[in-house]
């Protein structure tokens, strides 16, 4: 069974990845690198590292395709792929936004408060 | 997807206590009596439990931003964040993989004259991976521009020119911030409290110069205004302390 790479995704515009597992290493080290760039307690490196690496053991420790969407358990490879992609572009621009600083500025009194 | 997320509770973690505190998410638990009326809403503790701790989540990723976290009596969640964090927050919430809120329902905004900053934006998002929805709240005056969003998400060009429109609120680096509702030479911003029900101007038909012109409103009858207080106190639940009298240094407090 291991090697029958499936013939589509049956998502419009998805193509079917035929090396999966290259791919998402490459995009995990960079997103762990990227994340390197984070001070040590900031929350959003902690988890994402902690997912990431969660991940990434599944990756590593599986090779089957099939089996490994099964233990992701997130939807097809490819979707994972796109995912890993997003998260390495917004772990990009979370360096530079650094949002684990402290609130910007509190917002006036009553601003949230309902019923009015 | 609660499930995979670590529950991580910081000391002196302020904004739990604005969940608690907070007037709209006053949920009375019923510990002893189950409910057997059909028309009271079940309570659902265990979703609400999970989103509670998404949004503790949140808040903890970008503390940066996020003023205060949410969740309603029926069970939605709510982000509010100062302006200037629109697009981290929704950049966040859309590509990270705990959320991937990629899809934008709806872009509002709401009017509330008093205030200081009276628009307040909402965005409505739904993840279709994790089957759950987020509204996501900011605040503007006027004057102030905000970011736009259509970088985000493209589903927002037509809803911030709706705002723009019918509020006023400008959007920077719109790609396209035109009206879109009202009339083309109209002045004005229909959907703020302060704009009549009527109108400044009607139109009709002038055969004399043989087009449509515009001319300050008549209306048949005047206009009633209903006074729709009620004698009896309308939100019994949402009271406010009222202060006890305060005494000046030197008064004696009254025998």
């Amino acid at each position: 069974m291991a090697g029958v790479i499936k013939k589509t995704t049956g998502l419009v515009g998805l193509a079917v990845s035929h090396n999966p597992h290259e791919r998402l290493r490459i995009l995990y080290t960079k997103i762990l690198g990227s994340l390197q760039t984070m001070p040590q307690d900031a929350a959003y490196r902690k988890y994402t590292e902690q997912l990431i690496t969660q991940r990434f053991n599944h990756v590593k420790s599986e090779h089957d395709v099939e089996k490994l969407e099964k233990k992701i358990n997130c939807g097809q490879i490819e979707e994972v792929i796109s995912q890993a992609e997003a998260e390495l572009a917004l772990s990009r621009k979370m360096t530079e936004w650094k949002p684990w600083e402290p609130l910007v500025e509190e917002a006036p009194a009553n601003q949230w408060k309902w019923p009015i | 997807m609660a499930a995979s997320l670590v529950r991580f509770v910081r000391s002196g973690f302020g904004r739990s206590l604005n969940v608690a505190k907070q007037s709209a998410a006053i949920v009375q638990t019923r510990t002893t009596t189950t409910e057997t009326r059909p028309t009271v809403r079940p309570k659902d503790p265990v979703t609400h439990t999970q989103l509670s701790e998404f949004g503790e989540y949140i808040a903890e990723i970008l503390p940066k931003y996020v003023q205060q976290v949410q969740v309603t009596c029926f069970n939605e969640l709510e982000v509010m964040i100062h302006p200037e964090g629109i697009i981290p927050v929704l950049t966040f919430l859309k590509d990270h993989t705990n959320s991937q809120f990629n899809n934008m329902i709806d872009l509002t905004a709401v009017d509330v004259p008093t205030r200081q900053y009276r628009f307040e934006i909402v965005y409505n998002l739904l993840s279709l991976r994790y089957n759950s929805r987020i509204r996501v709240k900011t605040y503007t005056d006027e004057l102030t521009p905000l970011d736009s969003s259509v970088p985000v998400h493209q589903a927002a060009d037509w809803y911030e020119r709706e705002i723009w429109d019918m509020f006023g609120v400008f959007f920077a680096n719109h790609p396209d911030l035109r009206r879109i509702l009202t009339d083309y030479g109209f002045e004005g911003h229909p959907f703020r409290k302060d704009f009549p029900l009527s109108g400044y101007v009607e139109v009709r038909y002038d055969d004399e110069v043989k087009r449509v012109v515009a001319e300050p409103v008549e209306l048949t009858q005047e206009f009633r205004k209903f006074d729709l207080n009620s004698p009896w106190e309308a939100f019994p639940a949402y009271r406010e302390p009222k202060d006890a009298p305060k005494l000046e240094s030197g008064d004696k407090p009254a025998k």
